[in-house]
């Protein structure tokens, strides 16, 4: 399958639906509204996309929002299990708060929780919202976000390590 | 006192602490097994399975059959309390410190510590990371080892510069007379390693 047979097929399955499409060398994203977003998706996995492989989120400080993408692929259907096709949408910086996926897709689970944890963006109606990974202390941070900053660490210690 | 089963049972009752510290005079003192006590330390070095981080492969190589650690009388153990020596493998997180500490613990003394990696130097390739903790800040480490990850054969070493230390300065022997190491202070971490777990 040709990778416009793919694009086709995702547009065909959000016929109805206003979406956006972000592309660039190599990859697609369907950027739909917050509200569209459990539709679009469920849409897309009836079209046969079964499973998401990964979900990211751009922080787009400037522009005052997050961009969200959810990565669906196929393990069934063999044609599209050779593409990748991104769905997603964008919340502002100020209230980020997405639906879950979780009842589309069951693999997007631990991913939203660790989304929650390095971004502090909410899933709503997420069955079990807590931190993965990090301790609160540092989860409390949001360390992936821009406005996140480490404090440089000199190159050269002055003083030996002790112990 | 009779026991309560009617065959003449004995329970003896003394104080412990005596005992073990009569115990401890003869045997350093008078039997002078200090040497004895030196030696059996360096060839029974037994490191704690935690693997903190990716060098936790290179370690899981050394005791292979190809590089054979155990030829220096080094067995990897699960149980924190039947082994003596911790080998941090790498990188050590904000959380993963809370278990090198509770694991260090636990160890019955005298107990070594080699830092392996790197990460575990002086942070590696997460220098100036928000999440990551230097082993030297939680527990006291007694060799480094460099690299990334080192090799089967620098950690073999490790092990063969801990046993030289162990022997030369006769750190098991004195730790034992006195209590604490003579070379070392004890190291207290800063801040509560544990605290995201407590609450
Ligand atoms: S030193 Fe290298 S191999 Fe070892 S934990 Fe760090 S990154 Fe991993």
């Amino acid at each position: 399958m040709s990778l416009d047979q793919a694009r086709r097929i995702v547009e065909e399955a959000l016929s109805g639906i206003e979406y956006r499409v972000d592309e660039g060398k190599g990859f697609i994203e369907f950027i739909v509204a917050k509200e569209n977003l459990v539709e679009a998706a469920s849409r897309l996995k009836k079209a046969g996309f079964d499973h998401v492989k990964s979900l990211t989120v751009v922080d787009y400080k400037a522009e005052d929002k997050f961009k969200i993408v959810y990565h669906a692929s196929s393990y069934l259907n063999e044609d599209l299990a050779k593409v990748i096709v991104g769905i997603g949408t964008e919340v502002p910086r100020s209230n980020p708060k997405v639906p879950t996926l979780v009842y589309v897709w069951r693999s997007v689970e631990f991913q939203e929780r660790e989304v929650f944890e390095f971004f502090g963006i909410e899933f709503e109606d997420h069955p079990d919202l807590r931190l993965l990974l990090l301790a609160p202390q540092v989860a409390e941070k949001k360390p992936l976000r821009k406005d996140f900053i480490v404090k440089e660490e000199p190159i050269i210690r002055t003083k030996p390590p002790t112990g | 006192m009779e026991g309560n089963g009617g065959n003449g049972g004995r329970v003896y009752v003394g104080n412990l602490d005596k005992s073990a510290k009569r115990a401890k005079q003869l045997v350093m003192g008078k039997l002078r097994m200090g040497k004895a006590v030196d030696w059996a330390t360096a060839f029974s070095l037994w490191p704690v399975h935690l693997t903190t981080s990716c060098c936790g492969c290179e370690f899981a190589a050394t005791w292979s059959p190809r590089f054979d650690a155990e030829q220096h009388g080094a067995l990897p153990w699960v149980g924190a309390r039947q082994t003596n020596m911790i080998l941090i493998e790498g990188t050590v997180t904000k959380k993963m410190a809370c278990a090198v500490r509770v694991t260090w613990e636990q160890m019955p003394s005298p107990k070594f510590a080699i830092a392996m990696g790197a990460c575990a130097i002086d942070g590696g390739i997460f220098y100036n990371s928000y999440n990551i903790v230097r082993p030297w800040e939680i527990i006291p480490v007694d060799v480094y080892i460099p690299g990334c990850p080192p090799r089967p054969e620098a950690v073999a070493r490790a092990i063969i510069e801990l046993q030289r230390k162990i022997r030369k300065q006769r750190v098991a022997s004195k730790w034992i007379e006195e209590g604490w190491r003579p070379d070392r202070e004890y190291v207290k971490p800063k801040e509560d390693p544990c605290s995201w777990w407590r609450g």
